[in-house]
C-alpha cells in the first residue's frame, strides 16, 4: 500500500483502515497471505496472535442500521455488541481465520454466542481473564488463560510459537503504542493542534492495521508534526471519559470540538485505554503478559475488572488534573452495564471536587446530533464562566484585594 | 447617539426581545408568539422593542441571541445557549436563586446556580417533547382547549387522574381515551399538568433539589404548572414578574458584559479560557469590576455583603 507521506495522507490511510477495517484486513490478507484473527476489544493480547503470524483484528462497531441481527440479541444491548452480532449475521465476518472472545461483560457475552452459532465454521475460541485484579492468584490465573490462548493458536497454525517470536512480536506492539503515547503528548502539550477525530483515527487504525506498517505511518507522522509550527489552540479544555468497546462517533467528536473544546486528553478504549501500558520483552512472555494485563487496570482502571488498587474516579480527578482539564465530557453507550455501575461514584467524586462534568449518552442509532449541541454547549459555557471566575477569584487572593 | 443592547430569545414557539440602556436598565421589553419557523416572530418581537424604546437598530451597539433559533438571527453579534442566559436572566430577577426551572417549547431544563449566580449544573429532557410546552399544546388542542384558559381550567381538578405516557403523541391517545370514558376537561387537564410536573421532578432529581427555586419561561405563567409543580417537589416556587423574557433579559445583560468589556479586550470572539486575558470578565453576574474606571483598582465578584 503506498501512502501519501503529508500529514493529511497518512491520516487518510489511517480512516481507510479505521472506518472500513474488514475491508482492509481482507485486503492485507489477500496481499500477504495472512490469517486474520478477529477478537472483542478490551483485553485481548494481539502479541500472542501476531507471532503466530496471523494479524490481529480488534473487531469494530460498524455504521450499519442493524437489520438481521435485531431479533438476535435484546435491542437493549449496547451498540457493539448489537453491531458486531448484526455484522456476524450478515455474514461479514466469514473471512476470518478465528475469532477469540473474552468475557468482559453479560452483552458481551450474549453476542459471543450468536456469533459462535452464526459461523460455525469458524474457529472460535473463548477465554474468561480473571476479572479480580489484586489476589494473590490473579497473575497465575491471567498467565493460565494467556497459556490457554496461545495453545489455541498454536493449534491452528499447527506448529509451537516460540518465545523469541512473541519476543519480537511484544517489542513491535510496544513501539507502536509508544509512538501513539508520543502522539498523545504533543496534543497535550500542545505541540501540535490534533483533533479529536484524528487521535480516535490513529488508535483506532493501530487496531485494525498490521503493526510494523502502522508504526512507519506514525513515525512519519510524527516526524511531520515536529517539523510544523504549532499554532496554540484556544479553547475549552475537555477530557473525554468512558465508551470501552465502540469508538465514539467521529460526529460527536468533531461537535464537541465545533462548539469551543479542544479534547486534550481521554480514557477511552479508542485513546489512552488502549495504549496505555508495555509488556515486559525480556523473561517469559506469558509471564509478561498477565504482568502487562494487570498493570494495565492500574495505569487507567477499567470498570469491567474489580481492583482493591484502582479507584477509577480518583483515576479521573488526577488525569484531568495533570492534562490541565477545564472539564470533563463523559461518553457512555446505552445500556453498558459496567459503565452504568460506576458513573454514579464518577458523579459524586465530581460534584465533592467540584469539577464540571457532561454526561452524554450515545447510541448506535444516533444519527440526529443537535440535541447533544445544546447540552456541550452549554456546558462548555457553563465551563468556561467558572474557569475565569474561579480564575479572577484565585487572583484577588493572590493580590490580597477582597 | 445613545448606545443600548439587546438580547433576544428566539424561541420554538415564542421570540422575546429585550433592550437594556448602559446602565443595564431596561428600556423595552417584547413577546412575539411566532417561534422559529422563520425568523418573522424574532423580528416582530425585535421591531417591537425596538419602538417601545424609542430608538433604531443602529444604536444597538451589542446584541446576543439565545433559543432554539438564536443561530439563525443575522442581528445577533454572538449567541450563548438557553441555559446560560436563562440563568443570568433568573439571577437578575431573583438574586438569591440557587435553582431555575425553565419550561420552554421544545425543551425544559433544570439549571443549578452557585453561590457566584453561575450555573453549576444543569439537566435537560433528552429526547422527546415530554415535560415541555409543546406537550401541553398538543395536550390542549386534544382536550379542545384554547391554551391560556387550561390552567385556570386545569386548577379546578379535584381527581387523582394519571397520564402515564412519556411521548405526547401517546399521551394525547390517553387523553382521548379519558375523555371517551367520560371522563371531565377540567379532570383530564388536572391530570395533563400532573403529567408535566412528574416529568420535572425527574430533571430536578437529576441535578439536585436546590433552594430558593426560580421558575422562568411562558409555562410559568400557567397557574396549574406551577401548583403542580409546587406540589410534586413539596416546595414554593419563585415566579418572577415576567418570567417568559428571562432568556432575553439574560442575553441582553451578557451583551452589556460584553459591550463594557469591548473596550478593555477586542478581542470577544475568542474562546479561550485565559485567566489574565479575560480576567476582566469574571462572568459573576454581580461582578463590581465592569463599573470600575479605567485607572480604579479592579474588584471582581459579587459586591462583599
Ligand atoms: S463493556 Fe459495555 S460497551 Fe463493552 S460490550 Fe459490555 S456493555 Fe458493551
Amino acid at each position: 500500500m503506498s501512502v501519501d507521506s503529508s500529514v493529511q495522507g497518512i491520516f487518510a490511510a489511517f480512516e481507510a483502515a479505521a472506518e472500513n477495517p474488514l475491508a482492509s484486513s481482507r485486503a492485507w490478507k489477500a496481499a500477504n497471505g495472512t490469517p486474520v484473527v478477529g477478537s472483542f476489544p478490551m483485553h485481548f493480547p494481539g502479541e500472542l496472535a501476531h507471532a503466530a503470524g496471523c494479524l490481529p483484528v480488534i473487531l469494530q462497531e460498524n455504521h450499519e442500521p442493524i437489520t438481521v441481527g435485531h431479533g438476535m440479541i435484546y435491542p437493549f444491548y449496547c451498540g457493539y455488541t448489537r453491531s458486531v452480532v448484526d455484522q456476524a449475521c450478515k455474514g461479514d465476518f466469514d473471512f476470518l481465520d478465528a475469532i477469540m472472545f473474552g468475557d468482559h461483560c453479560v452483552q458481551v457475552l450474549g453476542a459471543a454466542d450468536v456469533v459462535r452459532a452464526k459461523l460455525p465454521n469458524t474457529r472460535v475460541h473463548f477465554y474468561q481473564l480473571i476479572s479480580s485484579m489484586s489476589d494473590p492468584w490473579s497473575h497465575s490465573r491471567a498467565r493460565e488463560t494467556f497459556a490457554g490462548l496461545k495453545e489455541g493458536l498454536e493449534e491452528m497454525i499447527g506448529r509451537t510459537i516460540d518465545n523469541d517470536a512473541i519476543r519480537a512480536s511484544i517489542r513491535l506492539f510496544n513501539r507502536n503504542r509508544q509512538l501513539l503515547r508520543k502522539l498523545y503528548d504533543m496534543r497535550r502539550s500542545g505541540t501540535s493542534p490534533l483533533t479529536a477525530r484524528q487521535m480516535q483515527l490513529a488508535v483506532k487504525s493501530s487496531m485494525v492495521m498490521d503493526k510494523a506498517a502502522h508504526s512507519a505511518l506514525l513515525e512519519r507522522l510524527i516526524e511531520r508534526l515536529e517539523a510544523t509550527a504549532a499554532t496554540r489552540q484556544r479553547g475549552v479544555r475537555v477530557y473525554l471519559s468512558g465508551h470501552f468497546c465502540q469508538a465514539p462517533k467521529l460526529g460527536i467528536l468533531d461537535l464537541i470540538e465545533s462548539c469551543g473544546g479542544i479534547v486534550v486528553d481521554d480514557d477511552l478504549y479508542h485513546g489512552q485505554r488502549y495504549i496505555s501500558t508495555d509488556v515486559d520483552d525480556a523473561g517469559d512472555p506469558l509471564d509478561a503478559l498477565a504482568k502487562w494485563y494487570l498493570e494495565r487496570n492500574l495505569k487507567v482502571p477499567c470498570p469491567t475488572r474489580v481492583d482493591q488498587n484502582a479507584d477509577w474516579e480518583t483515576y479521573l480527578l488526577g488525569a484531568m488534573a495533570k492534562s490541565k482539564a477545564d472539564g470533563m465530557i463523559v461518553l457512555m453507550a446505552k445500556f453498558c452495564e459496567p459503565h452504568m455501575y460506576y458513573y454514579p461514584e464518577i458523579k459524586e467524586a465530581f460534584e465533592a471536587k467540584d469539577v464540571p462534568h457532561l454526561l452524554i449518552e450515545t447510541e448506535h442509532e444516533t444519527t440526529a446530533l443537535e440535541g447533544i449541541r445544546t447540552r456541550v454547549e452549554a456546558f462548555l459555557e457553563m465551563v468556561k464562566r467558572q474557569t475565569i471566575a474561579k480564575a479572577a477569584a484565585a487572583a484577588r487572593l493572590e493580590t490580597g484585594v477582597v | 447617539m445613545k448606545p443600548y443592547v439587546m438580547g433576544i430569545d428566539f424561541g420554538s414557539t415564542t421570540s422575546k426581545t429585550v433592550i437594556l440602556d448602559m446602565d443595564g436598565g431596561t428600556v423595552a421589553s417584547a413577546v412575539s408568539h411566532k417561534g422559529s419557523v422563520s425568523d418573522e416572530g424574532a423580528k416582530a418581537s425585535i421591531a417591537e422593542a425596538l419602538a417601545i424604546a424609542g430608538i433604531t437598530q443602529k444604536q444597538v451597539i451589542r446584541a446576543i441571541s439565545t433559543g432554539y433559533g438564536r443561530r439563525m438571527l443575522e442581528v445577533s453579534d454572538k449567541s450563548y445557549t438557553e441555559i446560560t442566559c436563562h440563568a443570568r436572566g433568573a439571577i437578575a430577577m431573583v438574586p438569591e436563586a440557587r435553582m431555575v426551572i425553565d419550561i420552554g417549547g421544545q425543551d425544559s431544563k433544570v439549571i443549578a446556580i452557585d453561590a457566584l449566580g453561575l450555573v453549576s449544573q444543569f439537566a435537560m429532557n433528552d429526547r422527546c417533547a415530554a415535560g415541555t410546552g409543546k406537550f401541553l399544546e398538543a395536550l390542549a388542542r386534544a382536550v379542545g382547549v384554547p391554551l391560556e384558559d387550561m390552567g385556570p381550567m386545569a386548577l379546578r381538578a379535584v381527581e387523582d387522574i394519571t397520564i402515564s405516557s412519556m411521548c405526547a403523541t401517546f399521551a394525547e391517545t390517553e387523553v382521548v381515551a379519558l375523555l371517551a370514558e367520560g371522563k371531565s376537561k377540567t379532570e383530564v387537564l388536572g391530570a395533563v399538568h400532573a403529567a408535566i410536573a412528574a416529568r420535572l421532578v425527574g430533571l430536578v432529581s437529576r441535578v439536585g433539589k436546590r433552594e430558593p427555586l426560580v421558575m422562568t419561561g411562558g409555562v410559568a405563567q400557567n397557574p396549574a404548572a406551577v401548583h403542580h409543580l409546587e406540589k410534586a417537589l413539596g416546595l414554593k416556587l419563585i415566579i418572577p414578574q415576567r418570567p417568559q423574557i428571562a432568556g432575553a433579559l439574560g442575553a441582553a445583560l451578557i451583551a452589556l458584559d460584553e459591550a463594557r468589556e469591548h473596550a478593555a479586550d477586542a478581542a470577544d470572539e475568542d474562546d479561550k479560557v485565559d485567566a489574565s486575558l479575560d480576567a476582566a470578565r469574571c462572568g459573576t453576574p454581580t461582578c463590581t469590576a465592569p463599573q470600575a474606571r479605567v485607572t480604579e483598582q479592579v474588584i471582581h465578584g459579587p459586591r462583599p455583603h
